[in-house]
């Protein structure tokens, strides 16, 4: 049984009171939670505060290009599918530079379970807007207030196809690890959005905000209602914060519909060596 | 003896499907075939024509003067009639259009007659026409109507018998009134087992043969054609096809898939290359092998889609920001794009790099014939050499309890097999795939398999980018008990840890350079020369595609007297100057040419060795070279 001692790498570099060190820790019990050891995973990482924690999180792992991470962890997941693929990304990493690769994500049902940090700014470059602030947020880069209306990951993810979308809050380890563990055991694409406060570059969403913004969906919440988990993510525009799995349902992911693997992994299976069976086409 | 046939007509009729029957047709009556096709970006309503160039030896080159030329409609004739001699046959129907008298042969054949009277649909014209050119060349249906038989089998025998009926209608129609002009051209000739395939045919079947399994791709011509073939082979060949949202993710899907342990490769053309390029950069410094097939067309942005051009090979060589190795490679026809396509995956895997492969339209998509002899030999001598690899030969477990399966690697296998995890002692075991490279600096040799030294060696943690001698740092496949890494984006320490040390730094920088080294003294080769270097008075110096116009327009000027030489580059970057510069003696006339208008191989020839070539011929008209113009040029200027 690995430890959290296991999971461990270098020593972290966040601000003190950052909301990485709550997620950074949640991770790494959920991890051993779940029995995992650092030989047994592959994490991808995006480029910020979050993919940072690349360097204090053992496993095999990527760090990625800013935006990147979600296609790593897909093309990994299909070489070798039967290793739990996670992707800890930023909000402006996976919902601005690398929003198209999310809605794709969703889409394919890839049995990757994505966690972003989502604190509404940009903490690497210093503190300018990210996709998820809301509107009229004052940063460096938006100085009279941003004019767009923040992007909405529940609705986006469950409208995309997503099979598994939570959200839970930086300030409650305990709720970050449950969300993670079922994320992580949840078959298909899974995202937990995690709010976080940027102590540093955020004086709007603080603790106290999201203690006051969030709310826990009911113990009879119906996960597998479409309707109302789309009704439950428009809250977001009213800034209250559901949390909890807001929707949750099972198809088929993408490596299940591919015939070429299964039983054997891609990278396991022998080499394909009949080339004149190919190349009867060409006569 | 050689000829060109060309057949012309409405883009969306089947010009192009006709054209590959011919050329398979003339393939298995025993000769050779080069085609070429002229399409616009568009499926309905532009002008098709794909021409054939037959011949009783190997051909990979076009010619300019048509010798039958087929015209489904009035266009092809006014687009191509330049081309035509006195000797020209023109295949068309007088009461679709008329031709003025003049130096042709002309051969009125009733496509639109045929077609009411038996109330075919207007592509059937295409069937007419095949029959109608099998009976000008003095051959017979027998294939034809065995493909025709192949294609609609499924559809019953009335629709087979339908079909035939027009082949037959076109071949005697020629045959009854025009037997004095005959040519026997296409009689059957004993000849070697050949294939008809395209450059991306090829690097689609390379790919398969070097173990590729994981392709994405996102469409883009003229590359599409190896998404859509891999795609059609996955379920037989067991690799994965991706068709992903975007070629960033498209190549990023590539990088996730072979840091996991699997060969994987991308393919595009010069626009979706631009959106990969970050990425290219990220494989250079992460160390993660990637074969990228970037098959070129006429630029700049969306340029001419569908033509061809040499116009990205300093963009290749250049792509990626920072410093970091890479390898490109140019094959010139299809025996070398299966030669190179298949070195290419070794070359990525042992020097963990971005190896990019360069067609162009011309190569890609023009067909030719193959040998089934060259494709056996190649298949029977290639060997997977992964590089090196460590293989955790059992399991080591020293910190937590084994939930996934340890891989395990031998010796000339890929990628390995699950073993049980039982074993809690043993460590990794070093290994290259191909021992006789003898590239494993002495660090990680010799490493038996049992003994006090590798209970040390177990408690060692695995460096991902440890320094070596070559600058190659051992590989070790996610998922082997007891280990972990990071690949990095970022600048790193040896384990992968992100770094701004200014001496990890260096060494780093020093390290991923070093494989060049390793490269060039390894696995570079140099230009292949054609005619006699010492004879010659004239040396032609080229890359890629424009290899069968020179090797045609030297056979050409040999008829003339003139004494030429070639150096055709495939290994264009990066280039051994010790191997190249005495390649270049004085008192020779060296003329460049490139499908470009900016002597892009002039310029990186001048950069990697100071060699200057002054005389260009450089076409950026979107069309590949004729061997004739090559011919004119030097004739004109000696």
């Amino acid at each position: 049984m690995a430890t959290i001692q296991d999971f461990s790498g270098y020593n972290p570099t966040w601000c003190p009171g950052c909301g990485d060190w709550g997620i950074g820790i949640s991770i790494k019990s959920a991890l051993v939670q779940l029995g995992l050891d650092p030989s047994s995973l592959m994490v991808v990482f995006g480029i910020g505060c979050s993919g940072n924690m690349n360097d204090f999180l053992n496993a095999y792992a990527i760090h990625s290009l800013h935006g990147r991470a979600l296609p790593n962890a897909i093309g990994a997941k299909i070489s070798n599918h039967k290793m739990p693929v996670v992707a800890i990304v930023g909000d402006g990493d996976c919902y601005g530079e690398g929003g198209n690769h999310f809605i794709h994500a969703c889409r394919g049902n890839h049995d990757i379970t994505v966690i972003v940090h989502d604190n509404g700014v940009y903490g690497l470059t210093t503190g300018q807007v990210a996709p998820t602030a809301q509107k009229g947020f004052k940063s460096k880069s938006t100085p009279s207030g941003i004019i767009e209306v923040p992007v909405n990951p529940l609705t986006l993810a469950i409208s995309q196809g997503a099979t598994f979308v939570a959200q839970t809050f930086a300030g409650n380890a305990n709720h970050v690890i449950e969300m993670i563990k079922e994320g992580i055991n949840h078959k298909g694409f899974s995202l937990v959005n995690v709010l976080q406060p940027c102590v540093t570059f955020n004086k709007i969403n603080t603790y106290q905000y999201y203690m006051q913004h969030t709310y826990k969906l009911p113990a009879d919440y119906q996960k597998d209602n479409l309707d109302e988990a789309m009704k439950q993510g428009l809250e977001m525009s009213k800034e209250k914060f559901p949390l909890g799995i807001v929707y949750q349902s099972h198809r088929p992911t993408f490596t299940d519909q591919l015939n070429q693997v299964g039983e054997s992994t891609l990278l396991e299976r022998p080499r394909f060596t009949q080339i004149e069976t190919l190349l009867k086409e060409f006569e | 003896m050689k000829y060109t046939w060309k057949i012309g007509g409405e883009a969306g009729f089947g010009i192009l499907t006709s054209g590959l029957l011919f050329s398979k047709i003339a393939n298995r009556h025993g000769y050779y075939t080069f085609d070429y096709l002229e399409y616009p970006s568009l499926i309905r309503g532009g002008h098709n024509a794909l021409e054939v160039v037959v011949s009783d030896e190997d051909v990979k080159a076009l010619k300019k003067d048509i010798d039958f030329l087929v015209c489904l409609n009035e266009d092809t004739y006014k687009f191509h009639k330049h081309r035509l001699t006195s000797q020209s046959y023109v295949l068309y129907d007088p009461d679709e259009f008329t031709i003025p008298e003049g130096n042709i042969i002309k051969i009125a054949v009733p496509f639109k007659k045929i077609l009411s009277d038996l109330k075919g649909q207007l592509v059937m014209k295409n069937t007419i026409a095949m029959g109608a050119s099998l009976s000008i060349l003095g051959s017979d249906l027998v294939m034809l109507n065995d493909i025709l038989e192949k294609l609609f089998a499924k559809k019953g025998q009335e629709v087979v018998g339908f079909n035939k009926q027009f082949a037959l209608l076109g071949y005697d129609h020629v045959k009854n009134n025009f037997s004095q002009q005959i040519r026997p051209h296409l009689e059957h000739r004993d000849s070697e087992e050949k294939v008809v395939m395209t450059g991306n045919d090829v690097f689609a079947l390379g790919a398969i043969i070097g173990d590729c399994r994981v392709y994405s791709a996102y469409p883009m011509t003229p590359s599409s054609t190896v998404l859509t073939t891999l795609a059609a082979w996955q379920e037989r060949t067991g690799m994965v096809v991706r068709h992903a949202e975007d070629e960033i993710s498209v190549i990023n899907t590539a990088l996730g898939a072979s840091f996991a342990g699997v060969r994987a490769a991308v393919g595009t053309s010069g626009g979706g290359f631009a959106l990969m390029v970050e990425s290219v950069s990220f494989a250079g410094i992460a160390e993660i092998p990637i074969v990228i097939f970037l098959a070129q067309r006429a630029g700049p942005a969306t340029g001419m889609p569908t033509w061809t051009e040499q116009g990205d090979l300093l963009f290749a060589v250049h792509a990626g920001h920072g410093e970091f190795p890479k390898m490109v490679f140019a094959p010139g026809d299809i025996e070398e794009m299966l030669e190179l396509t298949t070195k290419a995956f070794n070359i990525s895997e042992i020097y963990q790099t971005p190896v990019i492969i360069l067609s162009d339209m011309f190569l890609s998509e023009s067909h030719k014939s193959v040998l089934r002899t060259y494709i056996d030999q190649l298949v029977a001598n290639y060997k997977i050499d992964k590089g090196k690899i460590i293989s955790p030969a059992k399991p080591s477990v020293p910190t937590a309890t084994p939930a996934a399966p340890a891989i395990q690697q031998s010796l000339g296998q890929t990628p390995g097999t699950i073993s049980p995890s039982q074993d809690t002692k043993q460590p990794p075991v070093e290994s290259s795939t191909q021992p006789s490279r003898n590239q494993v600096p002495p660090t990680l040799t010799a490493v038996p398999p049992t003994g006090a030294d590798l209970q040390q060696a177990a408690q060692e943690k695995y460096l991902r980018y440890k320094l070596t001698g070559d600058g190659i740092s051992p590989r070790l496949i996610p998922g082997a008990k007891g280990h972990f890494y990071q690949v990095n984006s970022y600048e790193h320490l040896e384990d992968g840890h992100t770094t701004e040390d200014a001496t990890a730094r260096k060494q780093q920088v020093e390290k991923r350079n070093k494989k060049w080294d390793t490269y060039l003294a390894e696995d570079f080769e140099a230009p292949k020369v054609f005619g006699d270097m010492n004879k010659a008075e004239i040396v032609f110096v080229s890359w890629g595609s424009t290899k069968g116009p020179i090797l045609e327009a030297q056979k050409l000027l040999a008829l003339q007297g003139k004494r030429t030489a070639y150096l055709h580059f495939t290994h264009v970057y990066p280039m051994k100057k010790e191997q190249i510069v005495p390649l270049f003696p004085n008192g020779k006339k060296y003329v460049l040419i490139e499908n470009n208008s900016h002597a892009q191989f002039a310029k990186l020839l001048l950069m990697e060795t100071g060699i200057e070539i002054k005389e260009k011929l450089l076409k950026y008209d979107g069309r590949p070279f004729w061997p004739e113009e090559i011919m004119e040029h030097v004739t004109r200027n000696m």
